[in-house]
């Protein structure tokens, strides 16, 4: 049996499988495509953002200097200290502390996501610190946590400078706080400017005052801090160069994201 | 106008009309599967009532499972990078055996500790026709902490896993600087002799 077709619907049909190979193409991309071992053994890039989150280390002398003062601090002193804090203090109740401050944090961050020009991000920071503040009661309670859509990534001033093109300037280690870069430090400083607890534009008038929330905020902090630094240095070989390329890796992906 | 027969026109719509079977997307699920599996038995090793057994009694059964989809060879020389032909074949071993146990003594201690963590994964991102990433979110004591996986498609291997980033942080890439600076003015035997004392302190 023949039919008649118009001359049309061949090319339809063309552009039809076009489409749809169009619509799926990540699916069928060829993935037949076997290494060998040896090519994967080569520098091929896929060292990821190797080159993105290179750190200049001019003052490596005087960072060592203070990596080993803060790494017997964090032992002698932080980690058996962080023992009994975990120990005394409920587990929820650090919790809310640690709510509390982040939300105290939310100018630095909308800073950070305006700077940027990421209105979106700045939106959600805003609904977040909103809701917090009222519904989480100042902030103890995070009210928001099974809103995936109120949870950003967490922006400062340092990324900011990062997304504008501004490399680090140098790596340099502080004592007690750990590592930072010209860029991250300066940005910090901007920060405090936004900061509600921070001088020079604290809402907090009393210093004694100020430095009890500082003490609080850092002291609840402590134990995931320590986590961390025992986590990198736990398994590394040369723990120093271990934190300065895991900082200036974990800055190139926050500043991509 | 042009003819076409009937079964020519639905031969032609079977082959562009009808979804083509996706084998590619679910090769893809299926390498994510099973990472997920190997992940979880780990846990369950991890998780068992003997659990508080040191990392050497479990060391067998934790390598066995892993080594299915994590070719250390391949995560270890890579780490090395250049530094590896400053080995002999007999140091290539040590190191391979140190490094190995270092790490998942380390992170499975983490793994273990405290309840046994959730695992969420989500769906392959192609990267190269021979490489993928699969990113995932163990929850763990009310931390979120992101893992991705990356995976080649090794002959006589199939996917396997060569690099793994926490928190975006590569830990090929780390050891790569790390070994970096220890060959600038150390050698080999200091490194297997560093080795091993982590792993007495570990």
């Amino acid at each position: 049996m023949k039919i008649l077709i118009p001359s049309g619907i061949p090319f339809a049909i063309i552009a039809m499988w076009a489409l749809l190979s169009k619509a799926g193409a990540e699916d069928f991309v060829d993935l037949d495509d076997l290494l060998e071992m040896d090519e994967l053994l080569d520098d091929d890039g896929t060292l990821v953002r190797e080159g993105s989150a290179a750190i200049a280390d001019p003052l490596k002398g005087l960072n060592l200097a203070f990596f080993g003062f803060n790494d017997a601090v964090y032992k002698n002193i932080f980690q058996p200290f962080t023992l009994q804090y975990v120990r005394v203090i409920p587990k929820e109740a650090r919790k809310g502390i640690g709510n509390f401050f982040n939300n105290l944090e939310y100018p630095r961050r909308l800073t950070g996501s305006l700077l940027q020009f990421r209105f979106g991000r700045a939106s959600q920071e805003t609904g977040k610190f909103l809701i917090n503040t009222t519904a989480g009661m100042a902030g103890f309670m995070d009210a928001t946590q099974e809103f995936e859509a109120l949870q950003p990534p967490k922006e400062d001033i340092g990324q900011a400078f990062g997304t504008w093109g501004f490399k680090h300037g140098f790596y340099f280690v502080l004592p007690f706080l750990g590592p930072t870069s010209l860029r991250d430090f300066v940005g910090r400083i901007g920060g405090n400017y936004v900061d509600p607890t921070s001088e020079p534009c604290t809402q907090v008038d009393d210093s004694t005052d100020r430095m009890i929330l500082t003490a609080v905020d850092t002291v609840n902090d402590l134990p995931d801090i320590i986590d961390i630094y025992n986590s990198i240095t736990g398994s590394a070989i040369d723990p120093y160069t271990a934190v300065r390329d895991g900082y200036a890796q974990l800055r190139a992906v926050q500043v991509a994201e | 106008m042009n003819s076409f027969s009937i079964r020519s026109l639905f031969a032609i719509l079977l082959l562009t009309v009808t979804p083509l079977p996706n084998l590619r997307s679910n090769d893809l699920d299926h390498t994510k599967d099973a990472l997920e599996f190997t992940l979880n038995r780990l846990l369950d090793v991890l998780h068992a009532s003997h659990s508080n057994a040191p990392y050497s009694d479990k060391k067998d059964r934790i390598i066995g499972i892993l080594d299915q989809q994590f070719s250390f060879d391949v995560i270890i020389q890579r780490s090395l990078g250049r530094n590896w032909n400053k080995l002999n074949d007999s140091q290539k071993d040590q190191v391979y055996t140190l490094i190995t146990d270092l790490v998942l003594q380390s992170y499975t201690r983490e793994l273990q500790d405290g309840p046994r963590p959730e695992l969420t994964f989500y769906k392959p991102k192609v990267i190269t026709s021979s490489k993928i990433e699969i990113e995932s979110i163990v929850l763990l004591d009310e931390s979120k902490i992101n893992i991705s996986y990356r995976l080649a498609n090794i002959k006589d291997r199939g996917w396997q896993v060569y690099d793994v980033l926490v928190e975006g942080i590569s830990m090929v890439s780390n050891y790569r600087k790390q070994f970096d600076e220890h060959f600038l003015k150390k050698s080999a035997s200091e490194l297997i002799d560093l080795l091993k004392t982590k792993l007495q302190e570990a």
